[in-house]
């Protein structure tokens, strides 16, 4: 590390974080610690492969205040299903039920330590995962035991609110035990009122044999900042299956890294984001593959329009000896109005020989034929249009099998590519 | 109800629509015929509006109105119809919903109640049956994995549903066996009526055995030489095109 003085952003945090120790809760020197690899790797240069396409400027400018104590949001979204828990700020509001969803849940005064605010090294957002382990103030733990089967979902809505520009840092730990299944769904909302800064940290390992579904939805404000670091180990013959849209923020950066660690372990990663008006959507994904017979499948849809600029990078690893592994990605993108931009980046790195792996990516407009075979039809050009951008989206739509998720995502894109559309034409 | 006068259209700086005269009244059925590259298909497409082409020169009137003039949907809701020669693919919008949309459209611009999705239904099963169409057909994409075959007899359906008063058929025989051709054909004829015309534009004269024109024209370098009934079309079968050209050339 070079010994460049951090920058006023940083040591804004390394203040805040001085000042707040006392009040954060427990795990002082882990704290202390993470906190010290921010102030190390500070802000992203501009000059940083992981932030090619994504400047920090803005947010960097900016001096959030951390949340520190527990607050009461108002205008909490209706819950999608029946079990639910809303996190104000990263902490939980009103008391932590033992469990929920088909899940145990722990917090900092009954869950290890080491479980809750780890840091995993490595990637672009890696001090933002330090930053958020130093200043978290209601880390969940949430684990099964071997064998439960669970085909409930739980929701977990996590809201960013406050009383001035406000830095919430959630952060959730998931441990699936050998056998378990179980489904989660994360939430991102915020109060809208001010610009707000989320970090949010998911650190998430699954057993042998057990089985994960996450959806995610991300539909913070048009003036939210949103970074957020997704790390999944996937021990032998389990699965982790990810249903990712992302719709809101003004910034958002997404990195899901998921280890394939075990013989026959899987990821199926799928998402769709809308880069509409003037935000700035980012998606990393990034598997690697360790074992022989892994298997991951990604498939990512985007569409930008107006100003709206969006940005993908799918990685995907074959170590050496993951042999007879599968590796494919999918990134399709839609630019839907002049102006509008996507930079996205497969990248396959394979250094095993028997190996089955593919990558594809497009970007285009929609079908110029295909258009005028709809309006010949007699749909209006917004119809047309719309109808195209839907299907676009769809085959990624039809895998979120939660239902009241899929109407909302789908009455949501519907909703804004109508307007967009019709401004448009 | 179409009337067509020294129209020309170009693509780029290609030439292809050169002077064509055409008047269609209702009840007709009139066969284009014509070798590759006399501007049959450009015909359909500039009369359906299709983008890429640059009309230069004469006009197409529908009904009494600037047809040019109109977008491809407002023609489509004046009840004019194409059925493509490359029925477009289009995964992920569903032919129920293709169907549907485009007919409501229809209803609406001739003062018609929307129809609700029961009503849809008992409306498209009885011509999906003379189409030989399955039900399972309805979910599926639009045109998304269909035969040849399936696409024609598809791009009648849609016709049939909607109920166009001007039929424009582009090389709907071209790529169709037999069976196939008889079941387009049949469900064509089904749709000839005094009030609604249709102009196919078609290669082959075997089409016309099955849905019988009242005028053949032959299009040639973008211009119609030649028109006549039924029986000059069988004339083109033996003789070619060639000898209509040097007539043309000569007169």
């Amino acid at each position: 590390m070079s010994a460049v003085a951090p920058s006023p952003a940083t040591v804004h945090y390394r203040d805040a974080f001085e000042r707040l120790q006392p009040v954060l809760g427990g795990g002082a020197t882990r704290r202390a610690a993470a906190m010290e690899r921010f102030a190390e790797l500070g802000f992203p240069g501009a000059r940083e492969e992981a932030w090619k396409y994504t400047s920090l400027r803005r947010l960097e400018s900016r001096r959030f205040v951390p949340a520190t104590a527990p607050t009461t949001p108002v205008d909490v979204p209706a819950a999608f299903v029946a079990q639910r828990l809303v996190l104000a700020n990263g902490s939980p509001v009103g008391s932590v039920p033992a469990a929920l969803g088909g899940f145990t849940l722990g917090t900092l005064r009954t869950a290890p330590e080491d479980q809750l605010l780890r840091v995993i090294g490595g990637g672009g957002t890696e001090r933002f995962a330090a930053l958020n382990a130093a200043l978290t103030i209601g880390p969940l733990l949430l684990s099964t035991t071997a064998g439960q089967q669970s085909d409930d979902v739980l929701q977990l809505t996590l809201m960013t609110t406050g009383a001035g520009p406000t830095l919430a840092s959630p952060r959730i730990a998931v441990r699936m035990a050998a056998g378990s299944r179980a489904r989660l769904l994360l939430d991102h909302v915020d109060d809208g009122v001010h610009e707000h800064f989320t970090n949010a940290v998911l650190d998430i390992e699954l057993g042998a044999g057990a089985h994960l579904t996450l959806y995610r939805l991300q539909r913070q404000g048009e003036r939210a900042f949103h970074i957020e670091r997704i790390e999944t180990r996937v021990a032998e013959h389990a699965t982790f299956v990810m249903r990712d849209s992302q719709l809101g923020a003004a910034l958002a950066r997404l990195d899901t890294n998921v280890s394939l660690d075990g013989r026959a372990a899987a990821t199926e990663i799928t998402g769709v984001f809308l880069a509409d008006g003037s935000r700035h959507l980012d998606s990393h994904v990034h598997v690697g593959h360790h074992a022989i017979e892994t298997m991951s499948y990604q498939d990512y849809r985007g569409i930008a329009a107006n100003k709206g600029r969006g940005v993908f990078n799918g990685k995907a690893i074959v170590h050496e000896g993951a042999q007879k592994s599968n590796a494919r990605q999918v990134n399709r993108n839609l630019l839907l109005t002049p102006g509008a931009e996507i930079d996205t980046k497969p990248d396959l790195e394979i250094y095993a020989d028997d190996v089955q792996c593919s990558h594809g990516t497009t970007t285009g407009q929609l079908d110029p034929n295909a258009l005028f075979y709809l309006r010949s039809r007699g749909l209006s050009e917004p119809e047309a249009r719309s109808a195209l951008t839907r299907a676009f989206a769809g085959a990624v739509l039809a895998r979120v099998d939660e239902p009241a998720l899929a109407r909302h995502v789908h009455d949501e894109l519907d909703r804004r590519l109508v307007r967009l559309l019709e401004v448009a034409a | 109800m179409l009337s067509i006068r020294d129209l020309h259209a170009r693509i780029g700086v290609r030439k292809i629509l050169q002077g064509v005269n055409l008047e269609v009244k209702p009840g007709e059925v009139h066969a284009i015929m014509g070798p590759n590259g006399s501007g049959k298909s450009t015909l359909a497409s500039v009369l359906a509006g299709r983008a890429g082409y640059e009309v230069t020169k004469g006009t197409a009137h529908y009904l009494g109105e600037d047809l040019l003039a109109l977008e491809p949907e407002e023609r489509a809701r004046r009840g004019v119809f194409l059925a493509f020669q490359y029925p477009v693919e289009i995964p992920g919008v569903n032919n129920a919903y293709l169907l549907k949309a485009a007919l409501n459209a229809v209803r609406r611009q001739r003062g018609l109640p929307e129809l609700d999705a029961f009503e849809f239904l008992a409306l498209i099963k009885d011509k999906m049956k003379l189409m030989q169409m399955d039900e399972s057909f309805l979910s599926r994409g639009v045109n998304e994995g269909f035969s040849g075959g399936e696409k024609k007899r598809n791009e009648i359906l849609q016709m049939s549903v909607l109920e166009p008063k001007l039929a424009l058929l582009d090389e709907t025989d071209s790529g169709l066996d037999i069976d196939a051709l008889r079941v387009v054909a049949t469900g064509v004829n089904s749709l000839r009526s005094p009030e609604r015309a249709i102009v196919m534009v078609t290669h082959y004269q075997r089409l016309l055995d099955y849905i019988e024109p009242d005028f053949v024209h032959v299009l040639s370098d973008g211009r119609i030489l030649r028109t006549g009934d039924k029986s000059l079309a069988l004339e083109l079968e033996k003789r070619g095109y060639d000898w209509v050209k040097q007539e043309a050339s000569a007169a």
